[in-house]
């Protein structure tokens, strides 16, 4: 902490977080107050107070397979698009390729077109070339719309390191395995982190890819809770949200005690 | 194995996934775009430029998404100062505080929005409880209602972003402009800001992107009579299946973003010198 | 009959209907209470006459509609069902396998304009979801007419429906109709509604909104379905629903034969059921949907709520698919150019 910060500045400060979280957070209480609401349509302050749309959910099978399916995908695109979207940003960042820039904001672009479009045209050439569409379509398709989160937050971070970090550990007779894991991957840990966290909610909470990229059996939890949207608009769909709300708090907490988030988010 | 091989093996994996599963479905789906019912045609960009209503939805897209990503930066900046500089316990319920509306769906939210802006809702009713509004005022369905939704989902995108950064930005730099009597101001403006740019610029292109893009905030906040483009373009593609139309409008949405988006990056550039 | 015979006769249904089993069907439905009613008349009563095996992907008509024109190198429905007209594009673009009349045996119930165009393409109808005025039964008697929605006091507290929601395309032409419009001249409806929404009335495009309107947000009246009037009472809001005294259209929900399925027998099989009178009158009891079949006798509450019957399904008004769809786009610009703010 930067001593002698002025005191009216400091107030300030804490007055500002207040607001935020008030602008963040307000919208999460209602969803939580309507998951409470003991009436079967949405309403806001709940009437009467029940636990009903829990046990609901949590009795469903289809909630459940499909917040099983959402999970499986979710890890499967952090790994790939972690991987993929870091390597790439590394080698970008040292700009020695030919159209480094043009290749940063060619990373950029799946996030520019409406997802409908890639859906769309995804399902087209893959029902031409292979058929029928599979889990590993949706992971294919979810790691390409969550990469460019990784490249983004990763290249920001590398833009501020040291770029003769690398050159003194060749100097020093490190290999190139060595320097990328030992200089170059500690470098870009809170951007990868960061990417990675992206990525992981981006495929988690995607709905449109996985409504039309889909057979029977395969349904993620978005898509389940659109499905019931139209004919069955109870609030289940807000105890969806607040066990997700709960499981990452508890999760964010868990990661604490084991290694301590300052550590993840900030390297 | 030399440096440019390397680089090329890094790069490489990433590039072929973007090239095969993006551009390829994404071109077969643009073509239409040209097609007519006798062969090519640019009918559909005719029909869309030549139509003072599409033509507004697409000024309201770049507007709002621009709006969007100001605000974003406004309260995000000095949320990421605060985040970098204050204890690590104190910063891990304000990564909480700023990770948590992502974590509920998109949906439901949008719902949580509803009940406080619309007629009945808390803002609106407060605002009419002291006068200061008529008595079917609402906010939803106005282009505040949708920069309003879209800066809470996607605030944490430039918190982060800059966040990432700023933690790498060493303490002791601003401490040595305070000593060499910066005030507290001029020291965040001179020595945190220049050094945060590349995470402003990180997240100012996620959230610009991001705003123009996403339709189902919008299309819910803003309804059917405040449409921005990527709404306009599900509706085509869902509802009156002109897919063609849909196609050209989306072309027109990523040109019209590369048209704002170029420059940006043009300049942050020169600005990271 | 000879204990033989009945042996052999059992024993031949036995194989016919092992024909099948095991065989797979998917199809879509539209989730929620649809899909458990859609289960309860249709679908189990099927598989266990069958052995066959249906899979259900819940996907409402505009999204079903985009995943047929997309797969269409590799269809994966092998009926798909259609509550907004999307079958006249879908036959139209050769998505749909031609029905031969004489390979359902319950055709001949159905009334004419559940079956326009069977060897087109486009498949039978059978349920019809009414439209009328869906109203706040705490603050309303109940409107009659669809000209009553011009009554400027109600204008505060009135939810319209987008056109790009195929409710809301009939109830705007049918309010239109009753305004002295037609196919030909949407002004006189643009012109109802434009006057509406200066008087504070609300536009939504999904079935959600609506229920938000009614149990957060003080709506009176809306122009709507007899299916949703069904949710929200399920609900527990005090909701009433009026066929208006000008005319109620009928939103005709289809099931459509696959192109380019192995199935197709089968598939068949599961349309003849759902166009049968038992699913029919199932379906109606389950959720106010008026049957198609002639011969679907509804009784108790269900018969006063619901229009059965050759007389009372040829009083419902249905515009021409076919002129709404050629001229779906031009009408979707006039509306999007009548309601921008």
């Amino acid at each position: 902490m930067v001593r002698a910060v002025p005191t009216p500045l400091r107030i300030l400060a804490w007055v500002f977080v207040g607001l935020c979280a008030v602008f963040l957070l307000g919208p999460l209480v209602v969803v939580v107050g309507v998951s409470l609401s003991e009436s079967r349509f949405v309403a806001f302050p709940p009437n009467g107070l029940s636990l009903q749309w829990y046990q609901r959910v949590l009795a469903s099978d289809a909630y459940l397979a499909a917040g099983w399916l959402s999970l499986r995908v979710a890890v499967l695109v952090t790994i790939s698009a972690t991987l993929l979207g870091g390597a790439a940003a590394v080698a970008i960042h040292r700009r020695k390729l030919p159209g480094s820039e043009a290749m940063g904001a060619f990373f950029l672009s799946p996030l520019v077109l409406p997802t409908i479009i890639y859906a769309i045209g995804m399902l087209m050439l893959w029902s031409m070339l292979f058929g029928p569409v599979s889990v590993p379509v949706l992971w294919l398709a979810h790691t390409v719309i969550a990469s460019p989160y990784v490249v983004r937050t990763t290249l920001a971070v590398l833009a501020d390191s040291d770029p003769f970090l690398e050159e003194a550990a060749a100097t020093m007779g490190a290999g190139r395995m060595q320097r990328l894991l030992l200089v170059v991957l500690p470098q870009c840990t809170p951007g990868l982190a960061a990417g990675a966290f992206f990525a992981f909610n981006v495929s988690f909470d995607e709905a449109v890819l996985s409504l039309f990229l889909r057979r029977p059996g395969m349904t993620t939890l978005p898509v389940q809770i659109y499905s019931e949207l139209e004919f069955s608009p109870d609030p289940s769909v807000a105890a969806v949200s607040t066990i997700m709300i709960l499981i990452t708090i508890a999760l964010i907490l868990i990661i604490d005690r084991i290694v301590g988030v300052q550590k993840v988010a900030s390297s | 194995m030399t440096d440019r091989q390397e680089n090329l093996l890094l790069v490489l994996p990433g590039l072929l996934l973007l090239a095969v599963a993006f551009f390829v479905p994404i071109a077969q789906m643009l073509v239409l775009a040209f097609q007519g019912p006798e062969g090519p045609t640019l009918d559909h960009f005719r029909r869309f430029l030549g139509d003072e209503f599409y033509l507004g939805v697409l000024w309201r897209t770049v507007k709002l998404s621009t709006l969007i990503t100001f605000w974003c930066l406004i309260i995000g900046f000095p949320l990421a100062y605060i985040m970098a500089r204050v204890g690590p316990r104190a910063r891990l319920w304000l990564v909480v505080m700023v990770i948590l509306p992502l974590m509920t769906s998109v949906v439901i939210r949008t719902f949580g929005w509803m009940v406080v802006l619309s007629r009945s809702g808390l803002i609106p009713s407060t605002l009419r409880d002291f006068g200061l509004v008529g008595r079917s005022f609402s906010l939803m369905h106005t282009e505040a209602a949708i920069v309003i939704g879209m800066v809470q989902v996607l605030l944490p995108f430039m918190a982060l972003s800059i966040l990432g950064v700023m933690l790498r930005i060493d303490p002791r730099l601003e401490e040595a402009a305070r000593t060499m009597g910066c005030g507290f101001l001029q020291a965040v403006r001179t020595v945190v800001f220049p050094l945060a740019v590349p995470g402003i610029v990180a997240g100012s292109l996620l959230v610009f992107t991001l705003s123009a893009s996403s339709f189902i905030t919008p299309n819910l906040l803003g309804g059917p009579r405040v449409q921005v483009l990527a709404a306009s373009i599900y509706r085509q593609v869902t509802q009156t299946l002109d897919w063609n139309f849909a196609a050209a409008q989306a072309v027109i949405l990523f040109a019209g973003v590369l048209l704002v988006l170029i420059p940006y990056i043009r300049l942050a550039r020169r600005a990271d010198g | 009959m000879t204990p033989i015979k009945t042996l052999s006769l059992s024993a031949a249904a036995t194989l016919m209907a092992s024909a099948a089993f095991g065989q797979t069907l998917t199809i879509n439905s539209f989730g929620g209470a649809y899909e458990e009613a859609h289960r309860k008349c249709i679908i189990t009563p099927f598989e266990e006459a069958t052995g066959a095996n249906v899979q259900v992907v819940t996907a409402y008509s505009a999204d079903g509609f985009a995943q047929l024109r997309a797969q269409r190198d590799a269809p994966q429905f092998d009926v798909i069902h259609f509550s907004g007209g999307q079958e006249i594009v879908a036959a139209a673009e050769g998505l749909l396998s031609p029905i031969d009349p004489a390979s359902l045996s319950n055709v001949d119930g159905l009334v004419e304009a559940a079956r326009p165009n069977l060897e087109g393409g486009e498949g039978p109808s059978y349920s019809i979801v009414a439209l009328g005025l869906l109203y706040n039964a705490e603050v309303l008697d109940g409107p009659a007419n669809w000209t009553d929605l011009t009554n400027p006091e109600w204008f505060e507290n009135l939810v319209l429906t987008d056109m790009s929601n195929t409710y809301g395309m009939q109830g705007f032409l049918m309010l239109n109709q009753a305004l002295g419009g037609s196919l030909d001249d949407i002004q006189p409806g643009l012109d109802a509604v434009a006057e509406m929404l200066d008087g504070g009335a609300i536009v939504v495009s999904t079935s959600p909104e609506i229920m938000q309107e009614f149990a957060q947000n003080d709506a009176w009246v809306a122009p709507y379905s007899s299916d949703y009037a069904f949710v929200l009472q399920d609900a527990g809001l005090p909701i009433g629903f009026n066929q208006a005294a000008e005319g109620t259209p009928g939103v005709y929900i289809t099931a459509n034969l696959v192109a380019g399925r192995p199935n197709q027998e089968l598939a068949l099989q599961l349309i003849d059921r759902s166009i049968s009178p038992e699913a029919q009158v199932c379906f109606a009891e389950e959720m106010g949907y008026a049957p198609t079949n002639v011969n679907a006798e509804l009784t108790g509450e269900t018969a006063e709520n619901t229009p059965f019957g050759a007389e009372a399904l040829a009083g419902l008004v249905r515009f021409d698919p076919q002129v709404i769809e050629e001229r779906r786009s031009e009408w979707v610009d006039a509306w999007n150019r009548t309601i921008a703010r």
